[in-house]
């Protein structure tokens, strides 16, 4: 259904003064009034026409002058979208909160009460999703000025001298945690922090755990301490410029983060790109992809003690690395898509490389199958744990190999097609039980196995279909495109790589905000951990192959 | 007997009469033990940590200089800072640090974590990690490659070896 017949339908429901329609941004917006959005939301989700179930992102926006909370909803029923907003005054901002519609929206609503101090009326727990609990202001608005300092961490690299051995010695919370051995009241359960450092959550994820004894309560995600505020420095930054940062917001996939914001600016400025661009844009990509894959299943088994297969995946992923450096020149953080096409040509002889390469690698796959995947230990680990329904995972706003597995047959590759991906043939992956039941933890690790297999054919393909050309098409130097708005989106190996980009004419993006997948993974954590063991947790934890920086960005 | 061990290695004397024994100072024996056990903490926040992985892995392979790496600070004769350390984390560094062992060691591994990087005009990220705890060695890098860590590895080890950690023990 197109937006406008929404629109039209909103307003036969609810009366005509209720929802104002936007045509003229590039993704048509309706405007909603605040008092009315709870009401409107639920009747998007459960109208039988509508059926949005899937609140891909929401989105504060500081106007200035006023405040806007974007939702961008999806309905994998009826396939449609649909971008909603709503405006509130700037000095007591204050919404309906729709976490009891979207269960997603939970997370979202708390990091838009955190970064912008909007306030989500019914929100059941609205706190402070990645700065520290003191923290003072809300760093998104315009107006927002750094701290000088914070806990007596200078704030600039010039300020203060290195600390020295003694100091930190005698810092309060070295001394507290120390030599005054000050333990938490505990309430007739166990409470336990699974992080931030701890060598099973992949980087700087915490979990606050109650327990008794070994089954857990509930595991609750502390997040926030890589928060580096990307989606803030992008404002600063001209539009070419935040493309590093892009590649920081998913490491392990840096060319999904560059792909989707070169989609974003290229839609909103109506750029074309070459084919040949494109083509190396995929190849990159799916090689990128099976990088990351390498790295995701490779972390399930050595979370549950295997570490061989790990450090095979480690050797193939160098050559990974190498051919990387041929394409564009770097290992790990790309930067390699440019507006308008890429930076460097893919020669010939780095087709054959990565030709040579793939015919090396797809007996591994069957090695690495060999070695973990049909492990009977490995297999019960798994198999039955952290199972996931195909409604929770909508409703919880899963995406990518997670959503697939759980037997979501959506791939945007496939059902929202962008580059060349439909002159490709590839299979859409899903979860089919394959130890156990559907959606459970082995069916989220043996989907990525067998993703990687589709991204080598993908590669296969696109490197023999190649043409020539040019690598890049006609930019201005300058890029200033016409205040519009847009959302677009990628698979990326974590699912839905999305940004939502505003402009307001100038050279800089006038706000930008990234959806990501381990965002929603992370956030579906406290709902799967009630009953589980704390050993089970790691593996429910390692099969849904978390990004620190994605959660935080 | 001179103290610049560091670019001539300990003096060990063979006992001829005894075949099997070897004679040298009690300093140059356990900075060479020191030097070719550095355990180090496996501690990674960001990108940097990837790359601290393929560091451990098979290609460049960090364990044949005994560097091997530890889940547990108490264990731990090395902390390698591989990336940005926000405001949230500072404390958390810090502990880390408090609970290694001594001699304890610290690598800045990349630009985050040198001088915040990319991120230094953030409102959330520490501006270099040794505003929170000291460092010994800075490794730029954005992020440094596999080889240069194993650089700053060997580096440390010279910077272990060039020090009396006995009489560091002793007096001061």
């Amino acid at each position: 259904m197109q937006p406008v017949e929404i629109h039209e339908k909103i307003q036969n429901t609810f009366g005509a003064d209720v929802a104002v329609f936007k045509p003229e941004l590039i993704d048509p917006a309706i405007e909603i009034q605040p008092e009315k959005i709870l009401e409107v939301c639920r009747f998007l989700r459960d109208d039988g026409d509508l059926k949005f179930d899937f609140l891909r992102s929401l989105s504060g926006v500081d106007l200035n002058d006023a405040f806007e909370v974007v939702y961008h909803l999806y309905s994998y029923a009826k396939r449609h979208y649909l971008v909603v907003k709503t405006r509130m005054n700037r000095e007591e901002p204050s919404v309906d909160s729709v976490a009891g519609v979207w269960p997603t929206a939970n997370w979202h609503e708390r990091e838009t009460y955190d970064l912008f101090g909007i306030d989500f009326k019914g929100h059941p727990k609205l706190t402070r999703l990645f700065m520290p609990e003191d923290w003072v202001g809300y760093p998104m608005r315009k107006d927002y000025v750094n701290p000088t300092e914070y806990h007596g961490i200078p704030c600039t690299r010039e300020e203060g001298a290195p600390v020295t051995r003694h100091e930190v010695e005698g810092h309060p919370t070295v001394q507290q945690a120390m030599h005054e051995k000050k333990c938490p009241e505990t309430m007739g359960f166990m409470r336990l922090n699974m992080g931030p450092h701890h060598p099973a959550t992949h980087g700087v994820l915490n979990l606050l755990l109650e327990t008794d004894g070994e089954i857990l309560k509930r595991a609750v995600p502390d997040v926030g301490y890589l928060h580096r505020g990307i989606e803030k420095l992008a404002e600063d930054n001209a539009y070419i410029g935040t493309m590093p940062y892009t590649d920081r917001i998913d490491y392990l996939g840096a060319m999904f983060g560059n792909h989707a914001w070169a989609l974003a600016v290229e839609k909103l400025a109506g750029i074309e790109t070459p084919p040949r661009a494109e083509y190396c844009r995929i190849i990159a990509s799916e090689l990128n992809r099976i990088a990351s894959h390498l790295i995701g299943t490779g972390t399930v088994s050595m979370d549950l003690g295997a570490f061989t297969p790990f450090v095979h995946w480690l050797r193939e992923r160098e050559t990974i690395n190498d051919i990387m450096e041929f394409i564009c020149g770097s290992r790990l953080t790309y930067n390699y898509m440019r507006f308008g096409g890429v930076a460097r040509d893919i020669e010939q002889s780095t087709v054959d490389m990565i030709l040579r390469w793939l015919d090396h690698f797809e007996p591994m796959i069957d090695e690495f199958n060999r070695l973990i995947s049909g492990n009977e230990i490995f297999i019960k680990r798994l198999a039955h744990v952290g199972v996931i329904s195909p409604e929770e995972a909508a409703a919880h706003g899963l995406v990518g190999p997670n959503l697939r597995a759980s037997g979501v047959n959506f791939d945007i590759r496939r059902d929202e097609p962008y580059s060349i991906y439909p002159d490709l043939k590839f299979d859409v992956i899903v979860g089919e039980g394959f130890e156990g039941e559907v959606g459970d933890s082995f069916d989220r690790f043996y989907c990525r196995v067998l993703e990687i297999r589709e991204s080598v054919r993908l590669v296969r393909q696109a490197c023999e279909a190649m043409p020539a050309g040019d690598i890049q098409g006609k930019v201005k130097k300058v890029l200033k495109p016409e205040a519009n708005e847009v959302y677009a989106r990628v698979e990326s190996a974590r699912g839905e790589m999305g940004m939502y980009v505003i402009s307001d004419g100038s050279d800089k993006p006038y706000r930008m905000k990234t959806r990501t997948g381990s965002y929603t993974a992370m956030a579906v954590m406290e709902h799967l951990s009630p009953g589980l063991l704390i050993a089970d947790l790691v593996a429910v934890f390692g099969s849904l192959d978390i990004v620190a920086p994605e959660v935080d960005r | 007997m001179t103290d610049k061990n560091s670019e001539t290695g300990p003096t060990i004397i063979e006992a001829q009469a005894y075949p099997g024994v070897i004679m040298t100072q009690v300093d140059h024996a356990v900075n060479w033990f020191r030097k070719s056990s550095i355990w180090y903490l496996l501690f990674a926040t960001a990108c940097c940590g990837i790359e601290l992985m393929q560091t451990g892995g098979p290609r460049t392979d960090l364990d044949r200089f005994g560097a091997v790496f530890r889940a547990t600070p108490r264990q731990s004769d090395l902390l390698i800072v591989a990336g940005t350390i926000t405001y949230k984390m500072a404390d958390r560094v810090r502990l880390l640090w408090a609970q290694m062992a001594d001699p304890k060691y610290v690598i800045a591994m990349g630009s985050c974590a040198n001088t915040g990087g990319l991120f230094q005009r953030s409102y959330s990220v520490v501006c270099g990690v040794d505003k929170v705890v000291p460092v010994d060695l800075y490794l730029p890098g954005c992020p440094p490659r596999p080889e240069a860590l194993n650089e700053a590895i060997l580096r440390l080890q010279e910077k272990m070896y060039g020090e009396h950690w006995l009489d560091k023990m002793r007096g001061a």
